[in-house]
């Protein structure tokens, strides 16, 4: 194998402020990077723990935002239009919040998940879903929330607080109701 | 059965991997020619091995065993059976397995070239290509969030255990009755091509970067690993364009928002190496021709490489939000060490070779194709730091306020904008000016009448309407470069024909045959350039309007008078009821047709599509989409409207671009003399 040695010459040709500048901003961007993907890594969405904020603009133009709503039992909702057993629940959600409509201290909050307005709109109209509903523009929430795919549901308690985390989709009412109720108290 | 076999053939061509690596050491440290030729038989073999576990993927996708997660997240029983296939780029774990399938292909064709000459830099190009395979497929290996074999398990109580890739005592299948499906931005035939084509792009810049490494361990400084990686390259750079321009297609088609490129930050990062990649294609000419810029050159393949596995990283870790963006991964960490690895490896090399790098010739004058291609670089390499800013800035906004911020449209069309229109002033002038001395004087005389018939269609431009000074100046720089693009193309034929008598037809042919990479390179600017009225078309002016419009009731946008006439809904025999509109369109009293927007409801998959009504000309498109989300029945339905003038160009522009990659990329045939 014909390898060129290096002399000493050769490594006269780097000035060792030019070296020492480079090296230290690439470890510079490489903390950067580190930092950012602990940030990313870090699991905020933790039953006991604090559920992260959210704000979210809903279909109908209204702004909802997770500080605005303490004192209330959140039922925060992922889903998407395209999914099936998202459309499962959907009645069983609906027929849900029925049930709280009229108190003050439940809200159900619907997040879709990496859908097109158009078939989003279709979705809960077809599914009748009379609670707030909005999209998670730029996928924000949701990777507040660390979600692995919809449907997902997090229940937050009045103090800001996440009390129940199911994944995938509730299979009766009664279910909903037990964990909304849990909550409340 | 197949999710072993599938997962056992990764294993497999992972241990060949890292015998691969061994052996090439094995051969440097020895001088072992034996050690060499079995290392080399290694990288052949990798690809084999991974295209059996990605049958056993697809056979697992397209059969619907849902107790594997990978194929209940992706598939669900209704799709059809293209779209099953697809979703083997449509979720983490495939697109990975994916993406090492691609890399050993490539790395598999790059081990059946005749290495005769380049023996010294063999073993070195094995290392580092072997090195980047072994790491994604031990990722898909040895992460649990992106093993594409793992399945669902429950206990003998019927209660779900972890998903997990061996069957120990007490675990019974658990087998659910459908999957989740795809989304239904995915379900759309751009997405057979658009993902593939990127990948393509993407790792395929892997065989220039394991080159260029090879050159510098073994001091093999000279032009060699150019001269063998020109093709790959070329090859990889027309695969990242080809895969950017099927995006935007793609988006175009399917998101109904009238526009194709939305600085989304996956695209951005997407957009990169492709930036990088094309200062590279241009800097390599100087060395090449003049011994110049030969640091510059490694460093630029060196950055572009680590901009594709950076960009990689980012979609992946989940430390970006887009549309774009997987899910939350743990790939996070191994992701970064690598990087890690890579940068400080390849910076260290540059510093250990940094002086036998050093330029064998001198910029002789100010003004030159050499300074011009310099400023060149210069301007690509300021779009891309304006660009790796734009995506990374929200990283750092949230690191140190803890507010993430998103960099938008308008901060990228602001900065970039200005720094596109200088390139053009570059590429108008590169064609015109000499290797190693050029004067302002020769330049006169080649550009005046180039530059008098773009100003023309400027002042007629103006004369016909256009006031934005923007739009007028993008169309005069578009029009200077293609016409001195044609001209001189049209130069030089005029004198193949005055000497050597060839028609005219002939003259062009013999020249485009004589010197590929040329005028393939000039193709490539006209192409740009009709590219660049499409841009143009929909930055400055795009309109749009939306109405709830009566049978015979009209919208009115851009001098277009849209009436809906009627609304017919049927079954089809393939399981759609189609919900069709009749909409007219007349311009200046003048009827020009009838356009047909649709909402498609297919049946088995409860799924709506939009199917938007497009009249297409040259000219502009008429872009209609019923809005389904309200209702839509004879007596009304809500229309939207977009105007998108010359946006066609753009698809004509990246044809042309492609047939000029390829002149450019088709090997010389030997009897030409070569001429630059």
């Amino acid at each position: 194998m014909q390898t060129e040695q290096p002399s000493t010459k050769q490594r006269q040709g780097v000035s060792p402020w030019m070296m020492g500048g480079a090296f230290l901003l690439l470890a510079g961007f490489l903390v950067f990077i580190w930092l950012g993907l602990q940030r990313a890594q870090a699991g905020p969405a933790v039953v006991g723990q604090p559920a992260p904020d959210f704000e979210l603009t809903t279909f109908d133009g209204q702004t909802l935002r997770s500080e605005e709503l303490r004192g209330k039992v959140i039922v925060l909702n992922f889903w998407a239009s395209w999914c099936d057993p998202c459309a499962e629940e959907a009645a069983f959600l609906e027929q849900a919040w029925q049930r709280y409509v009229r108190r003050e201290d439940v809200i159900f909050v619907g997040v879709a998940y990496v859908d097109s307005e158009t078939e989003a709109k279709r979705y809960l109209a077809q599914h009748q879903v009379s609670y707030p509903n909005g999209p998670d523009l730029r996928t924000v929430i949701s990777q507040a929330y660390r979600i692995r795919g919809v449907p997902e549901t997090y229940v937050i308690d009045k103090n800001g607080r996440l009390t129940y985390i199911k994944i995938g989709p509730f299979v009766s009412v009664q279910e909903i109701v037990q964990v909304v109720d849990a909550a409340l108290q | 059965m197949l999710p072993e076999v599938g997962y056992g053939a990764l294993l497999v061509a992972f241990l060949v991997a890292v015998y691969g690596i061994l052996s090439s050491l094995m051969a440097v440290w020895r001088n072992s020619a034996t050690w060499l030729r079995s290392a080399l038989s290694a990288m052949r073999l990798t690809w084999p091995l991974i295209t059996a576990s990605l049958a056993c993927l697809l056979i697992l996708l397209v059969q619907g065993d849902f107790q594997v997660s990978y194929v209940y997240n992706t598939t669900s029983r209704s799709m059809p059976l293209y779209l099953k296939l697809t979703a083997l780029w449509g979720g983490q774990a495939g697109s990975l397995l994916f993406w090492g399938w691609l890399m050993a292909g490539f790395a598999s064709l790059a081990a059946l070239r005749n290495w005769e000459r380049d023996r010294e830099l063999l073993p070195w190009v094995i290392v580092v290509t072997l090195t980047t395979l072994a790491f994604f497929v031990g990722m898909v290996l040895f992460s649990a969030d992106s093993n594409p074999f793992v399945r669902f398990w429950q206990n003998r109580s019927g209660q779900p255990l972890a998903p997990a890739m061996f069957r120990s005592a007490d675990m019974l299948p658990l087998v659910p009755w459908d999957g989740r499906g795809l989304s239904p931005l995915l379900r759309h035939p751009g997405m057979i091509m658009h993902p593939p084509m990127l990948y393509l792009g993407f790792v395929s810049f892997v065989i220039p970067y394991a080159f260029a490494m090879a050159a510098l361990i073994t001091g093999r400084n000279d032009v060699r690993w150019i001269r063998i990686t020109r093709r790959w390259t070329l090859v990889a750079w027309l695969f990242l364009s080809l895969g950017l321009v099927l995006g935007m297609r793609w988006a175009y088609d399917v998101l109904g928002w009238g526009g194709y490129w939305g600085w989304d930050p996956v695209e951005v990062a997407a957009l990169n190496p492709w930036l990088s990649g094309t200062a590279f294609l241009h800097s390599v000419m100087l060395q090449e021709k003049r011994g110049l810029f030969k640091r510059w050159n490694v460093f630029l393949i060196a950055i572009t490489y680590g901009l594709v596995i950076y960009g990689t990283f980012l979609t992946r870790s989940g430390v970006f939000s887009s549309v774009h963006a997987f899910a939350q991964s743990d790939l996070g960490p191994a992701f970064f060490v690598f990087i890690a690895v890579m940068a400080i490896a390849s910076l260290g090399l540059i510093f250990y070779r940094w002086e036998a790098l050093r330029s064998e010739g001198q910029l002789t004058a100010l003004f030159s194709r050499e300074t011009v291609f310099l400023l060149n670089n210069f301007v690509f390499m300021s779009i891309l730091a304006v660009c790796f800013w734009g995506i990374n800035y929200p990283l750092l906004s949230e690191l140190v306020t803890g507010q993430k911020v998103t960099m938008g449209p308008p901060f990228y069309e602001s900065t970039v904008g200005p720094l596109l229109a200088l390139l053009f002033l570059l590429m108008g002038i590169a064609p015109l000016t000499a290797w190693g001395r050029s004067t302002w004087k020769m330049l006169r005389r080649s550009v005046w009448r180039p530059a008098l018939l773009a100003f023309l269609l400027v002042v007629a431009l103006f004369l016909g309407g256009v006031r934005q000074p923007g739009a007028l100046l993008g169309f005069g720089l578009a029009a200077l470069v293609g016409f001195v693009t044609v001209y001189e193309y049209g130069r030089a034929a005029w004198m193949r024909h005055r000497t050597q008598g060839e028609s005219a037809l002939l003259a062009l042919w013999q020249l485009a045959v004589r010197n590929r990479r040329r005028y393939g390179g000039y193709l490539i600017h006209l192409g740009v350039v009709l590219m660049s009225l499409g841009v143009i078309g929909i930055e400055f002016f795009q309109s749009e309007t939306q109405g709830l419009l009566r049978p015979g009731e009209s919208l009115e946008v851009a001098g277009y008078r849209l009436t809906y006439r009627s609304l017919a809904q049927f079954d089809v025999p393939d399981g759609r009821n189609v919900t069709r509109a009749v909409v007219g369109v007349e311009k200046n009293g003048r009827f020009l047709g009838e356009v047909y927007p649709r909402r498609d409801y297919y049946y088995e998959a409860q799924q709506p599509m939009t199917i938007p009504g497009l009249r297409s000309t040259m000219e502009d498109d008429v872009y209609v989409i019923l809005v389904s989300w309200q209702p839509i029945t004879e007596d009304g339905a809500t229309f939207k409207v977009y105007h998108n003038p010359l946006v066609n160009w753009l698809w004509v522009g990246a044809l042309v671009f492609l047939v000029g990659s390829l002149v450019a990329i088709w090997p010389e045939s030997g009897n030409v003399v070569k001429s630059a």
